[in-house]
């Protein structure tokens, strides 16, 4: 008796033992990488600090210096207008767009695969190797959009070489004059951005797929069976069915698009211009802690955006339960 | 089903697919043409006498060839990092019954919520400190000690494996060493694959790592050093074309070897959660 619980003991230990060990490479990870840098950032954040001299402490200096830069849209202000464009339209157009091709892309049909296949290649391509390709296809005079663009009667765009968007105040002034016979300057580097984001939407449309070949087929034969057309077991079946999933790409797409940062390089050649136009919160981070050396300010401005993205989510999932439907068996 | 809506859900498939790859088809067309031709006719897909010297005066017009080499000893090298460390820290998590690893697990989980611009500042600092920086190791390094997503990977993994194969291996007198080489790893050789695969995909087409960390232009990898000819070749377009193909091509091949595996790992993460 005494014999087997000295031994349970034993084992115990060497369990404890064996998992630490096992574990230790993620928990020198943990502490250098995540825990330290963690600590240490939001310090720095307090201080002046230029990787050459140690880190002088000037109390909230760098936050005041985001706040006002917030209010002149300069700087960070820049940066976080910049950001919001492009994460706002490219995460709901890459949800609407990914849930339309996913359902298109289930349709059984001969060919199902190839069809998927030619939709999701765009997104294994390397960034840099995209990047190159759209500027060229970009090109305001040999580029393939604008060509494509005169199909249907748009005039040339100046894409990566125009800080205008085009779902801004000035666009849609640009755009009704060129109704009434003006000229037409609306799509800037953003636009690009985005255009070049969604073609990689393929990432997105393999997890709607994914979810839709798990959605129950009693539930469409019942719709049927109720009189509901196409568009009806889209809206009253498909969606409601694939919310857990647009919920969780909704999150991913959030934060996966505030950290754009090698296709912003490459198209900006590195410098988030035109005009400042590509200058996303993560160029303008990068920017100005290895072009600047601030690294105060940078490690403030790095602080502000994680509060700002966990907000985004709390936000977020507290509007979850109102939208997203959760199948209760399973 | 009716004709009519036959015929348009084939036409909405074809336009689909066709918007999708006409970028893909003119990055190869491009690639084989002259800098005249692409400038007369840029959106002809079948180039009218294709130049296949566009590839060799590539390689030798930019340093490709050690852009590569570099490229596959980082990709090597995070390889091993990756898969050697994130089999322990998962079996550790998984199969070890031990009261710590609830929390750890949390701590893995709760680390892929942390935007890498938080951490940028410090690790550069560290890796700086540690004498790494223009290091190889700088990248390679950080793959030893785990990452977060590929663990939770390999931790859901080895939760499916019954636990008898395991109970008859501590009754042989194997330690969790043992159990660990002989029993978990053969039967979890698809999954550390598909780790070691994501890995190998995501080291070649790092930019940030190699920007952040690398200086020497004799230790680029392709993704970096790729991007570094962009301004200078901005008027020789067919040339960086032929460059992008050969960078893509491996990735692209890769992917027809193992779709399967590429869709799955992405499906899985949406599933999951």
């Amino acid at each position: 008796m005494s014999q087997s619980t000295t031994n349970l003991k034993q084992s115990e230990k060497v369990d404890r033992f064996a998992g630490l060990m096992f574990c230790s490479p993620w928990i020198v990870g943990f502490v250098f990488l995540f825990a330290w840098p963690f600590a240490a950032s939001f310090y720095w954040s307090l201080c002046r600090f230029d990787l050459i001299n140690p880190p002088e402490f000037i109390g909230l200096e760098n936050y005041r210096r985001l706040t006002s830069e917030l209010q002149s849209q300069k700087g960070f202000g820049l940066a976080l207008t910049n950001t919001l464009y492009y994460s706002l339209i490219s995460v709901s157009l890459s949800v609407v767009t990914g849930v339309l091709l996913a359902t298109l892309l289930s349709a059984k049909v001969k060919g199902q695969a190839i069809y998927r296949t030619l939709v999701f290649l765009p997104s294994v391509i390397p960034i840099v190797a995209a990047s190159v390709l759209w500027i060229w296809l970009l090109d305001p005079e040999s580029g393939m959009i604008n060509y494509l663009l005169s199909w249907i009667g748009i005039p040339s765009q100046n894409w990566l070489n125009q800080s205008r968007s085009a779902l801004s105040p000035a666009g849609f002034t640009e755009f009704s004059q060129w109704l009434q016979g003006g000229a037409l300057n609306l799509f800037g580097s953003k636009d690009a951005l985005i255009l070049m984001t969604m073609w990689g939407v393929g990432n997105f449309v393999v997890i709607y797929l994914a979810a839709i070949s798990d959605i129950p087929g009693q539930l469409y034969e019942a719709a049927e069976i109720d009189g509901a057309n196409v568009i009806r077991k889209f809206y009253h079946v498909t969606l409601p069915m694939l919310s857990p999933v647009i919920f969780f790409n909704l999150i991913m797409g959030l934060i996966r698009s505030v950290q754009t940062f090698a296709s912003v390089y490459v198209l900006s050649e590195g410098t988030g211009e035109p005009g400042g136009s590509l200058m996303l919160i993560s160029m303008q981070l990068f920017l100005s802690a290895f072009a600047d050396f601030e690294m105060g300010y940078t490690s403030a401005m790095a602080w502000v955006l994680f509060v700002l993205l966990l907000a985004a989510t709390t936000l977020l999932f507290r509007t979850s339960k109102h939208w997203v439907h959760y199948r209760t068996s399973s | 089903m009716r004709k009519a809506s036959r015929l348009s859900l084939y036409s909405a498939l074809w336009l689909a697919s066709a918007i999708f790859s006409l970028p893909l088809l003119l990055m190869l067309s491009g690639s084989l043409k002259t800098t005249e031709q692409l400038a007369r006719n840029p959106y002809r897909l079948w180039p009218e006498n294709i130049r296949w010297e566009n590839y060799p005066v590539a390689l030798e017009s930019m340093p490709l060839l050690r852009y590569l080499g570099n490229t596959l000893i980082l990709c090597t090298g995070c390889v091993i990092g990756t898969t050697l460390s994130c089999a322990l820290i998962a079996y550790g998590l998984s199969r070890v019954r031990w009261g710590g690893r609830k929390y750890l697990f949390a701590l893995v989980v709760g680390s892929m919520l942390l935007p890498w611009h938080v951490t940028m500042i410090p690790r550069f600092v560290l890796i700086s400190e540690l004498g790494l920086y223009n290091s190889f190791w700088a990248i390679i390094g950080p793959t030893f000690l785990g990452d977060a997503f590929f663990i939770f990977l390999l931790r859901q993994f080895f939760l499916t494996l019954p636990e008898e194969l395991f109970e008859a291996g501590r009754l042989d007198g194997l330690s969790h060493l043992g159990l660990f080489w002989k029993i978990l790893i053969p039967l979890s050789k698809p999954a550390i694959a598909t780790v070691a695969l994501f890995q190998f995909v995501q080291t070649w087409n790092d930019f940030s790592g190699p920007l952040l960390y690398l200086n020497d232009p004799q230790k680029f990898p392709l993704a970096y050093g790729l991007e570094r000819f962009v301004s200078s070749y901005g008027d020789q377009t067919h040339l960086l074309l032929a460059a992008s193909v050969l960078f893509t091509l491996p990735i692209v091949v890769l992917f027809f070897l193992a779709q399967r595996t590429f869709i799955d790992g992405i499906s899985t993460t949406g599933i999951k959660n």
